[in-house]
C-alpha cells in the first residue's frame, strides 16, 4: 500500500541541513532551486528556517508579506496561498516565519499540519531550507524529506557539526519505528557519547537492541541500510578539501555502516560573495562562474541520482 | 552492517573482491590519506588509539592482497568462512576468483562477436588460472585495432564515450571521430598516437599494438586525400 502512495506520487522533496550555521545551507537551497527551475521543472522552496529565515534574500526578494507565519497561525488555511512568485519562471517561495516570537518552535500540531501541507503542493520539487542545530523540529523536516542533503564546510567545526547532525538524526528514525518504551530509552541513552554501557557505534546499539528484541533489531538494521544522506561539501578551496567528501563517506560507512552519497562539492570563490551582497542569486548573476557550475554539476547528480567518485576527479 | 573490526580485507580497503592489483594498490594510497592521524573528517568519530588500529588492519590487508600468493590464501580461507550467516554479502564461491581471468573480459569468446565462429576452440581460458596482466589475451583475438573494433570494444565493457573522456580526459568529439575514423577532424598524427595509447589503457588492451595499427590506417587514408 504504501509502495503504491510512492510510486504515485511524482513530487519529490528535497532537505537541506547541515547541523553548522553559516555554511551555505540557503545559498545552495536557492541555487539548486533556479538551476531545476532552468530545467523546466516547477520547483517550490520552502524556507524551513524557523526562526532564522533568510531565503527570500539570498533570491533578491524583499521581506515578503505572506510567509509561513501566516500560515501556522491560521490566519490562511491553505499553504499554496502564501507561495510568492520568484522572478524566475517555475520557481515559487514560502518564506519563514518572520514576526512571531514563537515562529521557531512550532507544537507539534502546527509541525504536521505544514507537512500534509508540503505533501499536497503541486510541484515537481520542494526544497526545505532547514535551519542550523539538530533540534527534533529540524531532524523531523530533515528525515519527513525524500532525499536529505546535508552541507559541510572542509573545516572541523562544520564536520563535527555534521556527524552530529547525522547521528541524531538517525537515532531520531530509530525512535520512530520501534515501539516498545524500553528500547527508546535505550537509544536515548545511546545518544550521550559517554554512556555508561560503553554504546559508542550504532553498530553496539543494534547488538544491544537485538539482545533485548531480536526483530527489533533487524528492523533498525534495515532501517540504516535506508538512511542514506547526500553530501555536498562547500567553500573548497584545494584538491585535499574535495577529497575530505570521499574521506567522510568512507568513515560513515565504518563508523555509522550508513552509505553518504557524494554529491558534489562547491568551490570557494568571491563571487559567491559579491553576489550575496548584491542580494542577487549567483546562479543568475554569475551564471559562468565556478561555483554555480559546481551546483549544476549537484543537481545532475541528485537528478540521476547519481555520486561524484575520484576518479572523476583528476 | 558490520563493525570496523569484523570487515574483511576487502571491504576495508574499499574494493570489490575481484579488484586488480592496481586497483588495490590505488585504493589503498586513497585510504590510508583518510585514516592517517589528523584526519579532518575522522577526529570526532574515532578516538586515536581507533585510528591507530584501523590503520594497521589497512596496512595488513594491503600487504595480504597486493601479493598474489597471499591473497589466494586469504580468498580461500573466505571462502570457507563464507558459509558462516555472518557475512551478509557472500559472494559465491566463483565469484572470488573467475573475475579475475574474467577481467580481461573480452575473451568471452560466447558473446564475442568479434572473435567468430572459428575461434571457438578457445574458450573460457581455464578459470582458476589468474591471468597476471589484463593485456594480453584482448589482442590475440582482435587482428587489427580500426575505429569500429575500438568501438566494439568499449561497448563490450559497457563504458560510454563519458566514462573513458572523463578517464583520459580527451573530448567526447575527438573520441567520436576516432571511433567513426573521420580522420580530417582528428588533429595531427602526434596526438592521435597520444589519445589512443590513453584510450587502449582505459580500455585494458595493448596501447602499442592498438596505437600502430590504427595509425596504420589513418597514414593510408590520408595519403589517399592528399593525393
Amino acid at each position: 500500500m504504501i509502495e503504491l502512495q510512492d510510486a504515485l506520487r511524482k513530487k519529490e522533496i528535497w532537505a537541506i541541513g547541515g547541523g553548522k550555521g553559516g555554511i551555505g545551507k540557503s545559498l545552495i537551497t536557492g541555487n539548486i532551486g533556479i538551476t531545476l527551475a532552468r530545467l523546466k521543472k516547477k520547483v517550490l522552496l520552502v524556507d524551513a528556517d524557523l526562526g532564522g529565515a533568510n531565503l527570500h534574500t539570498t533570491l533578491g526578494i524583499g521581506v515578503p508579506d505572506m510567509t509561513l507565519s501566516d500560515f501556522l497561525n491560521r490566519r490562511v488555511e491553505n499553504l499554496q496561498d502564501v507561495i510568492i512568485k520568484t522572478s524566475i519562471p517555475n520557481l515559487g517561495l514560502v518564506s519563514g516565519a518572520q514576526d512571531f516570537l514563537d515562529a521557531a518552535n512550532p507544537n507539534f500540531a502546527q509541525k504536521t499540519r505544514l507537512m500534509r501541507h508540503l505533501e499536497t503542493l503541486d510541484a515537481d520539487y520542494v526544497l526545505l531550507d532547514l535551519g542550523a542545530g539538530t533540534s527534533f523540529n529540524i531532524l523531523d523536516f530533515f528525515l519527513f524529506a525524500d532525499h536529505g542533503i546535508l552541507v559541510v564546510l572542509p573545516e572541523p567545526t562544520a564536520i563535527e557539526n555534521a556527524y552530529r547532525f547525522i547521528k541524531s538524526a538517525f537515532y531520531r528514525r530509530f525512535k520512530r519505528v520501534v515501539a516498545d518504551q524500553n528500547i527508546k530509552n535505550l537509544i536515548d541513552a545511546a545518544m550521550d557519547q559517554k554512556n555508561a554501557m560503553g554504546i559508542r557505534t550504532p553498530y553496539d546499539l543494534i547488538e544491544r537492541v537485538k539482545s533485548m528484541d531480536r526483530e527489533v533489531g533487524e528492523i533498525l538494521e534495515l532501517e540504516v541500510l535506508k538512511f542514506r544522506p547526500k553530501l555536498v561539501v562547500n567553500q573548497v578551496r584545494t584538491k585535499n578539501d574535495i577529497q575530505i567528501g570521499f574521506a567522510m563517506k568512507s568513515a560513515c560507512q565504518k563508523f555509522f555502516g550508513i552509505n553518504l552519497e557524494y554529491l558534489g562539492y562547491v568551490e570557494y570563490d568571491d563571487c559567491v560573495w559579491q553576489s550575496i551582497r548584491s542580494k542577487r542569486p549567483l546562479t543568475v548573476e554569475y551564471p559562468y562562474s565556478r561555483p554555480s557550475r559546481c551546483i549544476e554539476r549537484v543537481v545532475h547528480n541528485l537528478l540521476r541520482k547519481e555520486q561524484i567518485t575520484r576518479s572523476m576527479l583528476y | 552492517m558490520k563493525k570496523i573490526e569484523n570487515l574483511n580485507y576487502y571491504e576495508l580497503l574499499e574494493v570489490s573482491p575481484t579488484a586488480t592489483s592496481q586497483e588495490i594498490h590505488k585504493a589503498y594510497e586513497q585510504i590510508r590519506r583518510v585514516y592517517e592521524p589528523n584526519s579532518l573528517a575522522l577526529y570526532s568519530l574515532f578516538t586515536p588509539e581507533e585510528t591507530a588500529s584501523i590503520t594497521q588492519r589497512i596496512e595488513e590487508a594491503y600487504r595480504t592482497l597486493v601479493y598474489d600468493e597471499q591473497r589466494k590464501k586469504y580468498d580461500a580461507m573466505l571462502r570457507g568462512r563464507d558459509v558462516l550467516p555472518d557475512l551478509p554479502p557472500p559472494p559465491p564461491e566463483e565469484m572470488k576468483y573467475q573475475p579475475l581471468s574474467v577481467q580481461p573480459m573480452l575473451t568471452l569468446p560466447a558473446e564475442n562477436r568479434y572473435i567468430g565462429a572459428p575461434k571457438s576452440p578457445a574458450p573460457k581460458p581455464a578459470p582458476p588460472k589468474p591471468v597476471p596482466e589484463m593485456v594480453a589475451p584482448v589482442s590475440q583475438f582482435i587482428a587489427e585495432f580500426n575505429g569500429s573494433a575500438i568501438r566494439m570494444l568499449r561497448e563490450q565493457k559497457g563504458f560510454t564515450l563519458r566514462h573513458i573522456a572523463d578517464s583520459t580526459k580527451v573530448g567526447t568529439r575527438y573520441l567520436e571521430c576516432i571511433e567513426a575514423e573521420v580522420f580530417q577532424k582528428l588533429p595531427a598524427r602526434a596526438y592521435i598516437r597520444g589519445f589512443l595509447i590513453l584510450y587502449a589503457k582505459t580500455l585494458g588492451c595493448e596501447p602499442e599494438k592498438m596505437a600502430s595499427d590504427y595509425l596504420k590506417r589513418y597514414d593510408a587514408a590520408m595519403k589517399l586525400i592528399k593525393k
